[in-house]
C-alpha cells in the first residue's frame, strides 16, 4: 500500500473516528484503525464492536491496500504534525509515514484481523438534514440511560405519528419528547417505529460535516447505518420493548411558572455548588411572582436564588437532582422555559415557551420539612 | 432450551482452551446457541461486527468442536441478536413507577416504628381512659389537652400509644414537624449542642416542633441544666399551641430531683395512667402479637400465656419462646406445650437472697439497710420494713421467726402484723402497683439517683 494525502484533510475526520475506537477492549485488534487505500480514496475505520464509524478521503494511491495501525499513536501523530501532505507506505509488518522532514514506522496488525462493519446495508428509510439532528435529537438524546443492563432505556425510540415523528429518550428518572419531527420518508416504506441506539446517535451528531444524512436499517442484521457523504455510521437496532411513556406524562397541573432559561440555569448552577454534599437536591419554591431557587448542605451552608418568573396557580414546592436540571438547560436553546408540576411528588414538566412539541419531565425528589 | 444452553456451555468450555482469553472474552463469551436441529447450529451474537471476526477466523476451531459434540458433520449460522442473562427494562426507574404508587404512604417518621398505631392496640379498661385520650390528642393537636402526661409500669403500652399519635398526626399533615425522643436522647442532645457550641441550634430544634414527644421523662431527674432547656421550651412550645406528649413510669408528683416548677408544668394537662393489663387484655395482646408474626393462636393457649406473664414486653417474649419450641420440635401448639416451655423458663430466674430484696427495698425508699433493721420507728421506716416482710413472705416464703430476725431481731406477732397491713394496702390497686415497682426495682439503677 502506498498512498499520499492532505494532513488537514484527515485531521478533520479522525477525531470522531477515534470516538469508536474501543478504550479498553481486551482484543488489540480493536485498538486499532483499519486503512484501506483503494480507487483514489482512503478510507480510515474504527469499532469497539458496537458501533463502527468509516470515513473516507481523497488520496493519491500508488499501490491499492490495506492494513491497521495503533489508534492511539497514530491519533497523536495527526494531531501534532505540521506538514502539509504526507504518504503512507507499508514495508512488510511495519506502515512507514513520511513527510518532508518527517519519517516515522508504526508496528501493524493484519488488516484480515479486522471485523467488517457492516455487510449489507439493507433498505434506504429516511434521511434527514444536519441541522434537524443536532436542534432536535440534541435535547432528546441525553435523557436516554447509560447503563446497558437495560437496552431498551439506553435507546432512542422513533415513532411515526401524525405527519411527522416523534422521538423519545428516557433512563427511568428523566423523560425527553419532541413530536413533530421531520425526515424524509420513501413513501409508503420503512417500520412504524425503530429504537436506536442512543450512542450511536451522539456519536452521529459529533461527526463535523454538513451533509444530509440517509438512514439505512438491515433487519437481517439489526443494524442501523447512517450515511453522510463519505463517511458511515453503523450502530445497532435494540430488540426490547419500550416502556409506556404515554402513561407518564401529567395531563394537567397545579401550577406553571414561565421564566428565562439563562437566569434559571444559573441560579441552578449556583445552588448545585451547595448541594454537592446533599445528593445535589435543588428545591424550586414556586411563589407569587418568582421561583426561589434553594440548596444546603449542613457543613457548608445554604443558599437561595430568586428567580423571576410569571407563576399561575398556586403556590407551590419541589426537589429535583440539579444534574438533571442542568443537563436539561443544557440541551435546550429556547430561550423561555415553561414549568409545571402538580404536587411536591409528581414529575415536573418542561417545555419551550409556545412549543407544544417538546417537553422534558423529571422524577423529583421526595425531601422532608 | 436448556439442552443448548448445557451443550454450548460445553462447547465453549473447549473453545476457551483453543483462543486467546482476550478473543473468548470480547468474541465468545456473549454467545448464546438458539437452536440445533439436523445438524445446523444457530448462534446468536450481538453484533455483526462480532459475527464477521467469529466467521473469518474461528468458524474451524468452532465446528471442531461443535463437530466432536453433536457427533456428525455440522453447519453453524450465526444471527445478529442481543441476549442479556437479565434484562433489567421492566424495572424501569422510578418515573414509570410513579403511577401506582401517588397515594400510599409515604415514608414514616424518624425513631417512630410505622407499625405502631391506633389500629393494632389493644384496649381494655386498664388502658381506656389514656387510649381515649391519646386519639382526641392525634385529632386535635395542641387543643384537647397539653400536655398529655401518660404513666405506668414498664410494659403497658405507654411507647406504643405515643408512637400511634406520632403516626396519626403525621398521615394526617406530613407537613407537621413531629419530633419523637426519649430523655435520654434529649439529653445528649443538650449536652452535645453545650459541647460544640451550638445550643441556638438544638434550641431551633425543639422550640419549633408542631409536636414535641418525649418518652420516659423521669430520666431528666437530677439533670438541672437538662430541666432548664426543656421548662423553657416546654413553655414557648405550649404558647406556640404545640402539643406536648410525655411518659414517665409514675406520676409527676413522685418523681424525685426534679424541679418543682417543670413538676408543675407536666401536671398543667391531662395526667391518665395505664395499669398493668388484666387477664383479657393480656390475652388479647398476645392474639395481636402471635397475628403479627404470622401465627394462627388458638384462644386456649392465648390465655394459658396470658396466664404465665404480666405484662406485654414479656407476653411477646414467652410467646417467642412457645413459637421457637413449636417449631423445632415439629408439635402443634396447646397448652401443653405453652406449660411445659413457659415452666421451665421461669425456673430459670435466680432465687433472691432475703438481702438482695431488702437492699432493693431500701434503695426504693432510700433508706439504709441498717435502718431498717433498727429499732426506729419513723413513719417511713415502718413502711418499709412492713413492705419488706411483705415481699419476704410472699416471694421468698420464709417463716414469720425468720423474717423477724433477718429484719433486726423482732418478734414473730410483729410481722405477722405487718405482712397482713401490706396484703390488705394491696388490694388498693395503687399499691400493689408500688409492691410490683419495688419488685422489678433494678438496683443497678440505683446510679440514676
Amino acid at each position: 500500500m502506498i498512498v499520499s494525502f492532505l494532513t488537514e484533510n484527515l485531521r478533520g475526520k479522525i477525531s470522531f473516528l477515534n470516538h469508536a475506537v474501543s478504550g479498553n477492549s481486551q482484543l488489540e485488534i480493536l485498538s486499532n484503525f483499519l486503512l484501506n487505500a483503494s480507487k483514489g480514496k482512503l478510507t480510515i475505520s474504527a469499532t469497539d464492536l458496537e458501533i463502527g464509524i468509516s470515513s473516507s478521503i481523497p488520496a493519491n494511491v500508488e499501490e491499492e491496500g490495506e492494513t491497521t495501525v495503533p489508534a492511539k499513536t497514530f491519533f497523536d501523530l495527526i494531531n501534532n504534525i505540521t506538514e502539509e501532505k504526507i504518504t503512507l507506505e507499508t514495508k512488510g509488518q511495519n506502515l512507514e509515514l513520511k513527510g518532508k522532514k518527517i519519517r516515522m514506522t508504526f508496528q501493524t496488525m493484519p488488516a484480515e484481523d479486522f471485523p467488517k462493519l457492516y455487510t449489507d446495508k439493507g433498505e434506504e428509510i429516511a434521511t434527514l438534514k444536519k441541522e434537524t439532528l443536532v436542534k432536535e435529537f440534541n435535547r432528546v438524546v441525553f435523557a436516554a440511560s447509560q447503563d446497558s443492563g437495560r437496552p431498551a432505556l439506553s435507546g432512542v425510540l422513533i415513532k411515526k405519528e401524525g405527519g411527522g415523528f416523534l422521538i423519545v429518550a428516557t433512563d427511568g428518572y428523566r423523560l425527553s419528547l419532541k413530536n413533530n419531527v421531520l425526515l424524509k420518508t420513501k413513501k409508503g416504506e420503512g417500520a412504524e417505529q425503530l429504537l436506536l441506539s442512543a450512542r450511536a446517535i451522539r456519536e452521529l451528531i459529533s461527526i463535523k460535516q454538513d451533509e444530509e444524512i440517509v438512514l439505512n436499517v438491515s433487519g437481517k442484521n439489526n443494524q442501523a447505518i447512517f450515511t453522510q457523504g463519505e463517511t458511515v455510521l453503523v450502530g445497532r437496532l435494540i430488540e426490547a420493548e419500550y416502556p409506556n411513556y404515554e402513561k407518564i406524562i401529567p395531563s394537567g397541573f397545579d401550577t406553571k411558572a414561565e421564566f428565562d432559561r439563562d437566569e434559571m440555569q444559573r441560579a441552578v448552577k449556583i445552588c448545585s455548588v451547595f448541594a454537592r454534599e446533599t445528593a445535589n437536591i435543588v428545591k424550586f419554591s414556586l411563589k407569587k411572582d418568582k421561583v426561589v431557587v434553594s440548596a444546603n448542605s449542613p457543613s457548608v451552608g445554604e443558599d437561595t436564588v430568586e428567580v423571576e418568573a410569571k407563576i399561575s396557580g398556586e403556590e407551590n414546592e419541589i426537589a429535583f437532582n440539579g444534574r438533571y436540571l442542568l443537563d436539561f438547560f443544557a440541551n435546550t436553546e429556547e430561550e423561555s422555559v415553561v414549568f409545571e408540576m402538580s404536587g411536591p411528588l409528581g414529575a415536573g414538566v418542561f417545555k419551550a415557551s409556545g412549543d407544544n412539541s417538546f417537553l422534558h419531565l423529571i422524577m423529583p425528589i421526595r425531601v422532608q420539612g | 432450551m436448556d439442552e443448548n444452553k448445557e451443550l454450548w456451555e460445553k462447547i465453549l468450555g473447549e473453545i476457551e482452551l483453543e483462543v486467546s482469553k482476550a478473543n473468548y472474552l470480547t468474541l465468545f463469551k456473549r454467545t448464546t446457541l438458539l437452536s440445533c436441529q439436523d445438524g445446523v447450529l444457530t448462534i446468536a451474537a450481538p453484533s455483526v461486527m462480532i459475527i464477521d471476526l467469529l466467521q473469518r477466523r474461528f468458524y474451524d476451531v468452532i465446528k471442531k468442536s461443535v463437530d466432536k459434540n453433536i457427533g456428525e458433520e455440522s453447519k453453524i449460522v450465526f444471527v445478529p441478536k442481543t441476549t442479556i442473562a437479565e434484562d433489567k427494562t421492566k424495572d424501569a426507574g422510578p418515573l414509570f413507577e410513579h403511577e401506582e404508587k401517588t397515594e400510599s404512604y409515604v415514608g414514616h417518621l424518624p425513631r417512630v416504628r410505622p407499625d405502631y398505631t391506633f389500629g393494632n392496640l389493644a384496649v381494655s379498661s386498664s388502658n381506656q381512659l389514656a387510649y381515649v385520650s391519646a386519639t382526641t390528642v392525634a385529632k386535635k393537636p395542641g387543643t384537647a389537652y397539653n400536655p398529655l402526661f401518660i404513666y405506668g409500669p414498664t410494659g403497658v403500652g405507654k411507647t406504643h400509644l405515643m408512637q400511634a399519635i406520632a403516626n396519626e398526626i403525621y398521615q394526617k399533615d406530613s407537613s407537621k414537624k413531629i419530633i419523637y425522643t426519649t430523655s435520654e436522647e434529649f439529653t445528649n442532645e443538650v449536652v452535645d449542642a453545650i459541647r460544640t457550641n451550638s445550643t441556638a441550634q438544638m434550641k431551633k430544634r425543639f422550640r419549633n416542633a408542631g409536636v414535641l414527644i418525649i418518652d420516659d421523662i423521669q430520666f431528666v431527674a437530677g439533670k438541672e441544666k437538662v430541666q432548664e432547656e426543656l421548662f423553657h421550651t416546654f413553655n414557648i412550645l405550649v404558647d406556640n399551641g404545640s402539643q406536648i406528649v410525655l411518659s414517665s413510669d409514675r406520676p409527676p408528683s413522685e418523681i424525685k430531683k426534679v424541679e418543682k416548677r417543670l413538676l408543675s408544668r407536666f401536671s398543667g394537662g391531662l395526667t391518665v395512667d395505664i395499669d398493668t393489663p388484666d387477664f383479657e387484655l393480656r390475652t388479647a395482646i398476645t392474639l395481636i402479637k402471635a397475628k403479627k408474626y404470622g401465627f394462627d393462636l388458638s384462644i386456649d393457649v392465648a390465655k394459658t400465656i396470658a396466664e404465665k406473664e404480666q405484662d406485654a414486653r414479656s407476653l411477646e417474649g414467652a410467646l417467642l419462646r412457645v413459637m421457637t419450641e413449636a417449631e423445632a420440635k415439629g408439635v402443634s401448639m396447646d397448652s401443653a406445650l405453652v406449660l411445659s416451655v413457659l415452666d421451665n423458663g421461669t425456673e430459670v430466674k435466680k432465687p433472691f437472697h432475703p438481702d438482695d430484696i431488702i437492699n432493693n427495698i431500701c434503695a426504693y425508699y432510700k433508706i439504709k439497710p441498717t435502718q431498717i433493721k433498727s429499732s426506729k420507728r419513723d413513719a417511713s421506716l415502718v413502711r418499709a420494713r412492713q413492705v419488706a416482710m411483705y415481699v419476704l413472705k410472699k416471694d421468698l416464703d420464709l417463716t414469720y421467726v425468720e423474717i423477724g430476725n433477718i429484719l433486726g431481731g423482732r418478734d414473730h406477732t410483729t410481722v405477722m402484723y405487718g405482712v397482713e397491713k401490706v396484703e390488705k394496702m394491696v388490694e388498693t390497686n395503687g399499691f400493689s402497683q408500688e409492691i410490683l415497682g419495688i419488685k422489678n426495682f433494678d438496683g443497678g439503677k440505683l446510679a440514676e439517683y
